[in-house]
């Protein structure tokens, strides 16, 4: 389990991905050709992974994204230490934060 | 072929492309089997287009109604804009309505339901909370511009306003739709009606007239995409009409002026609940527990668990978390992160802001 910031990264096994999960398209790149896990609406900046693999992201922001890393990676954020991340399949949570009534995802 | 982003579509401000959206209108009467409208009445906000249909298509006891709700000024603005529009009946069912069903009835058909509400799923419902939480709220405004006067004449001018939002066909706020139809490659039978979603508001077709909205001229939301903003309207048209909004909970308009100038005293003052989380927000959870000197509940490695008892209301409990990065000066920044109020201590607060119990969560590193 691993933390940057407002993001956290569980490695889960690979029977756990839900088969739909695997099937349906994986989330475009961006302009500089990473993996953004998530993207602070304030900032601009970006939780991002430059490595062979693919993110799958969950219907809605609360659901949790798959990210996929066949030969493991670097994730970096212009204002976290980066984090080296193993081989395998893992589940991306983003931090809430609790509003009576509702809860909502922090930008960061 | 060129995806459209009908996302960016349906929260797109700025004025119309007013020929685009008319070219569009004709498409979709053309498609109609109709002569398209002799007249095109732009309206600048969807509350002018509401009062301009319950013009067009009321009696003159339903104008009187909205003159008795307080709304003389706008019912007289825009009576110049449709003053000699004689615009027939309205023609939405053949122009909307039968066309957008029969290509949904056909997808459905041809995809089976399993395959519908994973494509469902992508497009559409992707993006349905946010643009349906919108048309909500803007249906409420339009309404409230008469019901705020709470008489019973109120009532009446609200019903028909009301009842003429749920008349209008949604132009940008059409997209969540369109872009299933996309998906489908099944927009091109609804070519018109696309159009104008891409270039203007709401319209309301009739036999011989248009009335076509503007576009917001600004649209602030906070990352869930609820309306949001803490120094003006969140959702404002050119002509004025706004709504203001804290995280989507509606506020009144003059709260924000008073926002800038809280202190603690205030906050404790306020006697609406709701506003008051808002004062919170606002002035910052840190510099309020400061101010009135809050104690910690609970202290852990992962951070300090803070409660604020309010009176009438469930008591607002945080949890301080330190950066595991230091800033450039060499600082640690920290931040509150409100928690459900059963919370008892600070990992399982900082575990719940990531879904997960006290025992899951244990990060083998952290930056």
């Amino acid at each position: 389990m691993y933390r940057q910031g407002d993001v956290l990264i569980l490695p889960v096994p690979e029977d756990e991905v839900p088969a739909a999960v695997k099937e349906s398209p994986p989330a475009p790149r961006d302009g500089r050709s990473r993996i953004v896990l998530a993207l602070g609406e304030a900032t601009g900046h970006a939780h991002a992974i430059v490595a062979p693999g693919e993110l799958f992201r969950g219907r809605s922001p609360m659901e949790p994204d798959h990210l996929h890393l066949p030969s493991g990676g670097r994730l970096v954020h212009e204002e976290h230490a980066p984090i080296t991340l193993p081989s395998g399949w893992y589940r991306v949570i983003r931090q809430r934060e609790y509003v009576p009534g509702a809860v909502r995802p922090v930008a960061d | 072929m060129m995806v459209e982003d009908w996302r960016a579509v349906a929260f797109a401000t700025g004025a119309a492309e007013r020929e685009r959206a008319e070219a569009g209108v004709r498409a979709a009467y053309e498609a109609a089997g109709l002569r398209g409208p002799q007249r095109v009445v732009w309206a600048p906000s969807p509350a002018a287009g509401a009062i301009a249909a319950v013009l067009l298509g009321g009696d003159g006891q339903d104008v009187q109604a909205l003159r008795d709700a307080g709304l003389g000024d706008a019912v007289a603005e825009v009576a110049s804009l449709v003053a000699d529009v004689d615009a027939g009946r309205s023609v939405r069912d053949e122009v909307r309505t039968r066309p957008w069903e029969a290509v949904r009835a056909a997808a459905h058909a041809e995809l089976g339901p399993q395959e519908w509400a994973r494509v469902w799923a992508r497009t559409t419902g992707s993006s349905w909370d946010a643009v349906n939480g919108l048309v909500t709220r803007i249906r409420q405004g339009i309404g409230e511009m008469a019901g705020a006067q709470g008489e019973e004449r109120g009532a009446q001018a609200e019903r028909l306003l009301r009842g003429a939002t749920l008349d209008a066909v949604l132009g940008q706020h059409d997209a969540p739709w369109l872009w299933l139809f996309e998906e489908l490659g099944r927009l091109g039978e609804l070519a018109g009606p696309a159009e104008v979603a891409r270039a203007a508001g709401w319209w309301w077709p009739y036999e011989n007239a248009v009335i076509i909205c503007e576009r917001p001229s600004e649209l602030h939301r906070d990352e869930p995409g609820r309306l949001h903003r803490g120094d003006g309207p969140a959702l404002a048209f050119p002509d004025g009409f706004a709504l203001h909004a804290w995280r989507g909970m509606p506020i009144p308009p003059g709260f924000i002026d008073t926002l800038g100038t809280l202190t603690a005293a205030d906050i404790r003052a306020e006697d609406n609940a709701e506003l008051r989380r808002v004062m919170l927000e606002y002035y910052g959870y840190d510099r309020y527990l400061n101010e009135i000197g809050a104690k910690p509940v609970h202290r852990d490695e992962t951070g300090v668990l803070w409660r604020i008892d309010l009176p009438d209301d469930e008591p607002v409990v945080m949890v301080e978390v330190v950066n595991s990065t230091p800033e450039p000066d060499g600082t640690y920044r920290t931040y509150h992160l409100r928690v459900p109020p059963h919370t008892r201590t600070a990992r399982e607060g900082v575990a719940w802001t990531f879904g997960l119990t006290e025992d899951e969560y244990r990060p083998q590193k952290e930056t």
